[in-house]
């Protein structure tokens, strides 16, 4: 079963596709990272995928049901943590119980007291790191089976981000819920997720799980020379190189066929990088299939 | 929701309800020390019509009933600008501006409930709140209905009585809310609705008197028709053989030496010689007893304003919720 699943999503802003002929599926279960340049449509696809925009073109399903009949099964935090600033935290928590029929007050309630958060701060007076957890704790109370945040962690500092997403980290494991989060920085989601989406200028270009994305990709290095006819013969991301020493990315697992060349795993941040430098390259499975290959 | 409702617009909900407290505080020491002033000083008979009650009615006239009525004289263009302004814009446009619709519609009640819920409540409050203010006014009135007579059909008084107030107060609050879709931004969404209140207290009030066939009288006392207290509409002459002319007719006697033709007594004197002359007055006007049927004519056209203004809150805010 799909948490998230899109066929042809497209959503234009007058003239321009914010995102466009986008089919993705995030199966339920996983830790999903939607990855991008800033104004790749990350912020887009969520929108759409908690209703809060309508579709263009194409649809969005939230475990098998259109996106606006599931506002009880998904949560969402938007990029700036919107909380009504005037409420104290408890009236968050008020707000929450009064539009949720599966609030859990209580774990939001023991979540706030561990973070050391006082429920009758205003919510205007807290820190950065203590809204983002205030915003998460409103959206993991819901008990929701689909988790949507946008770009949770920026604007933090590195104390608080590793304390927010510890504190994803630790609901995941308690309830298994499914999560989707957007980021542009690649390095703040290793070990978080195990699924990743890659969109670039309005288009799906990765999708799938990322320990196998990682095992079908490898980095070449060799002779400069003879780094034309080895590309013409595997499917290259992208390639650079220096001098005499020539760098390719190719999407294949296999020992190179030239005994000049090597080959060493990939990092996530360097997959991620080669198929955003190269938008017109794209590792895509069929979309709504278990695991390809 | 009820809960998310009150706590959202309380500062409206408490200060309207403070200021239309302090409003009967001030109506209801005015009817008290009028009340007084009359059973100590009016004569038998008065306060009323009579010539012989004509000092003490100057006298509550002035000193009691004008000083509140210009106080609240000014509610029927004010009371909806701040309705609009202060109860009907922000209701969406805030939630655009801070980003806080991504919060309020994601939740698991639907957004259909949300609205209905929101406009619902809220309106039924400004609906109560203006018609507690028109009880107020009504019974403020009534203690010097001797001195003025009846005035509800005077345009002021007219559109604070009966249930007019709260058709306005409806539509600016609608006005607001489809504003705050329009704009998305509170500030602005304020300044439209103020605009185009603005714009529909002049087209209302002067097609007031098309609500119906005005009533036509030909009389020679054209006070008799205004101390009656109905609106007036307009008035020509009548010829001696029952013709009526579009313009006032030149006056067939001379006037006396010494007055000039452009004074107020010049023109006097002209009526009265018209008036000597077999020449008539045609007074078109609208009759106190058709109050209520003004009053449901115009809360029917608001009230359909503010429902057209409604539904295109309620269309926009489903169409363009992100």
């Amino acid at each position: 079963m799909n948490a998230l699943e899109t066929t042809g999503l497209g959503m234009r802003h007058r003239r321009t596709w914010a995102l466009r002929d986008c089919s993705v599926a995030v199966p339920a279960g996983r830790v999903a990272a939607l990855v991008g340049p800033n104004g790749a449509g990350k912020t887009t696809l969520l929108r759409l995928a908690v209703g809060l925009l309508t579709p263009t073109t194409g649809q969005v399903r939230i475990f098998g049901r259109p996106a606006r009949e599931s506002g009880e099964r998904t949560a969402f935090v938007a990029q700036n943590k919107p909380l009504y600033t005037g409420f104290r935290v408890s009236e968050m928590l008020r707000f929450g119980r009064g539009l949720n029929p599966r609030w859990d007050d209580a774990a939001a309630r023991r979540r706030l007291t561990e973070l050391g958060i006082p429920l009758d701060r205003r919510i205007g007076r807290l820190s950065g790191g203590q809204r983002t957890q205030v915003a998460l704790t409103v959206a993991l109370a819901k008990r929701p089976d689909l988790l949507m945040l946008d770009e949770p962690l920026a604007d933090l500092d590195p104390l608080a981000r590793d304390d927010v997403a510890r504190g994803l980290m630790g609901a995941v494991a308690e309830t298994g819920l499914t999560v989707l989060l957007s980021s542009h920085v690649v390095s703040e989601l290793e070990g978080v997720c195990d699924w990743l989406v890659v969109v670039n200028g309005g288009r799906v270009q990765v999708s799938g799980d990322i320990d196998e994305l990682m095992a079908r990709h490898s980095l070449l290095t060799g002779p400069a020379e003879t780094a034309d006819a080895l590309a013409a013969r595997l499917p290259v991301v992208s390639r650079s190189g220096a001098g005499r020493q020539a760098t390719l990315l190719v999407r294949d697992d296999a020992p190179p066929p030239d005994p000049r060349w090597s080959a060493r795993p990939v990092t996530l941040e360097e997959m991620v990088l080669a198929y955003l430098r190269t938008p017109d390259a794209a590792a895509l499975p069929r979309p709504a299939l278990s695991p390809a290959h | 929701m009820f809960w998310l409702t009150w706590r959202q617009h309380r500062v409206q909900i408490l200060v309207t309800g403070g200021l239309l407290l302090a409003l009967g505080v001030l109506m209801l020491v005015s009817a008290l020390r009028a009340t007084a002033y009359l059973a100590e000083y009016a004569p038998p008979g008065c306060p009323g019509p009579a010539v012989s009650c004509s000092a003490v009615n100057q006298v509550v006239y002035t000193d009691h009933y004008r000083p509140v009525f210009l106080v609240f004289g000014l509610l029927p263009i004010f009371g909806a600008a701040l309705i609009g302004v202060f109860w009907g814009a922000p209701l969406l446009a805030a939630e655009f501006e801070r980003g806080t619709n991504a919060l309020a519609w994601t939740q698991a009640v639907p957004i259909r409930r949300w609205l209905t819920v929101k406009l619902g409540m809220l309106g039924a409050l400004v609906a109560g709140a203006a018609l507690a203010l028109s009880a107020m006014v009504g019974a403020w009135r009534n203690i010097f209905s001797g001195v003025t007579g009846d005035v509800t059909m005077e345009p002021g008084n007219f559109t604070i009585t009966g249930i007019v107030p709260a058709a306005w107060w409806l539509f600016a609050f609608a006005v607001g809310a489809a504003a705050g879709t329009v704009t998305r931004r509170t500030l602005a969404a304020m300044a439209v609705t103020v605009a185009v209140i603005c714009l529909a207290l002049p087209v209302v009030f002067s097609s007031r008197p098309s609500y119906a066939e005005p009533v036509r009288v030909v009389t020679a006392d054209r006070s008799s028709v205004a101390r009656g207290g109905g609106a007036l509409v307009r008035e020509s002459w009548v010829d001696p053989s029952g013709r009526e002319l579009t313009a006032p007719p030149p006056p067939p006697c001379p006037l006396p030496a010494g007055v000039d033709t452009r004074s107020d007594r010049a023109q006097l004197l002209g009526e009265e010689c018209l008036v000597g002359s077999g020449y008539r007055y045609a007074v078109y006007y609208h009759p106190v007893d058709r109050f209520w049927r003004f009053q449901l004519t115009e809360t029917a056209i608001l009230l359909t304003g503010a429902l057209a203004f409604g539904a295109l809150a309620v269309v926009r805010t489903l169409r363009h919720r992100g």
